[in-house]
């Protein structure tokens, strides 16, 4: 940390390799979209590094980085348009046909590689469970459960009080359970894993 | 748990103790409760099956080349401490 406060280059390549793919994995998840989401970690990492000088070594970096990262994520998705398209179809379509013609077909052959993939890394019901909730909920799951935070170190990263981390985590795992118990089989064989520690 | 029609002789787990025990973290005096609790064992066994699924997710990694991407948005002190770039 002190050499990449420094400015000393190879340090601030080891401080990117190291967190590179938990910070894109959580705004992954936030946004669901490849593309944005390495667009939305480049923009956190460069204001990391080009504001490193101001890093309060009383905290861990991690937790720094993901409040950036997370403030990136959520700002995104509050200036992001309503989806509205309808599954009916244009609503301008001058006939039935031209209408049934631009409803959306999910799993449609003509989706990018991009979207195939996407599909793959998060179509599982868990993952989708998670796309279903509130942002600020899914924020505090992925950084309890994925990341290993304490819910005292998300309610700093979130810059909320610790009633209201434990609150949305609370909702957040009551959402999820009725999801999966509508949409997944358990799996045989799961391994039990607690969560993973915050490095 | 939500319905206190029938507690039995300890009380019902909370929501932070059923985490507890979906981690295997709960003492064992409290999962005692368990044992005599059905509404109980449902909403902890669900919570287990949660917790497994999380502690599961795999972490993506960016596209080939992000650390190059990166470092050349990255403005790097000259020796001088003034920053140089990009």
């Amino acid at each position: 940390m002190a050499r990449a406060v420094a400015g000393e280059e190879a340090a601030f390549r080891e401080l990117v390799r190291r967190y590179e793919r938990p910070v894109f994995s959580l705004l992954y998840r936030m946004v669901r979209d490849r593309a944005l989401a390495e667009d939305l970690a480049q923009e956190t990492f460069v204001k990391v590094l080009n504001g490193i000088r101001s890093y309060n070594p009383q905290y861990k970096f991690s937790s720094w980085i993901f409040k950036i990262a997370n403030n990136a994520a959520i700002d995104h998705l509050r200036k992001r348009e309503p989806e509205t398209l309808s599954l009916d179809g244009s609503p301008h379509a001058p006939s039935g046909d031209a209408a049934r013609a631009t409803t959306p077909q999910l799993g449609d052959p003509g989706e990018s590689p991009l979207r195939e993939l996407e599909a793959r890394e998060l179509g599982a019901a868990i993952e989708q469970a998670i796309a279903r909730l509130r942002p600020e909920y899914r924020s505090c799951i992925l950084l309890r459960f994925v990341e290993g935070y304490s819910y005292e170190e998300i309610a700093r990263i979130l810059d909320v009080p610790l009633g209201t981390v434990k609150t949305h985590i609370h909702r957040a795992r009551n959402e999820l359970r009725r999801y999966l118990e509508d949409h997944a089989e358990p799996r045989p064989g799961a391994r039990e894993t607690p969560p993973r520690t915050a490095s | 748990m939500t319905d206190p029609a029938s507690p039995g002789p300890t009380p019902h787990l909370t929501p932070d103790e059923i985490e507890l025990w979906a981690q295997g973290l709960l003492p064992a005096a409290r999962d005692i409760h368990l044992a005599e609790c059905p509404a109980c064992r449902k909403t902890a066994e669900a919570e287990r099956r949660l917790v497994r699924e999380l502690a599961r997710l795999p972490r993506f990694a960016p596209e080939f080349g992000f650390v190059e991407r990166v470092m050349a948005k990255v403005k790097l002190p000259t020796p001088s401490g003034r920053f140089d770039r990009p």
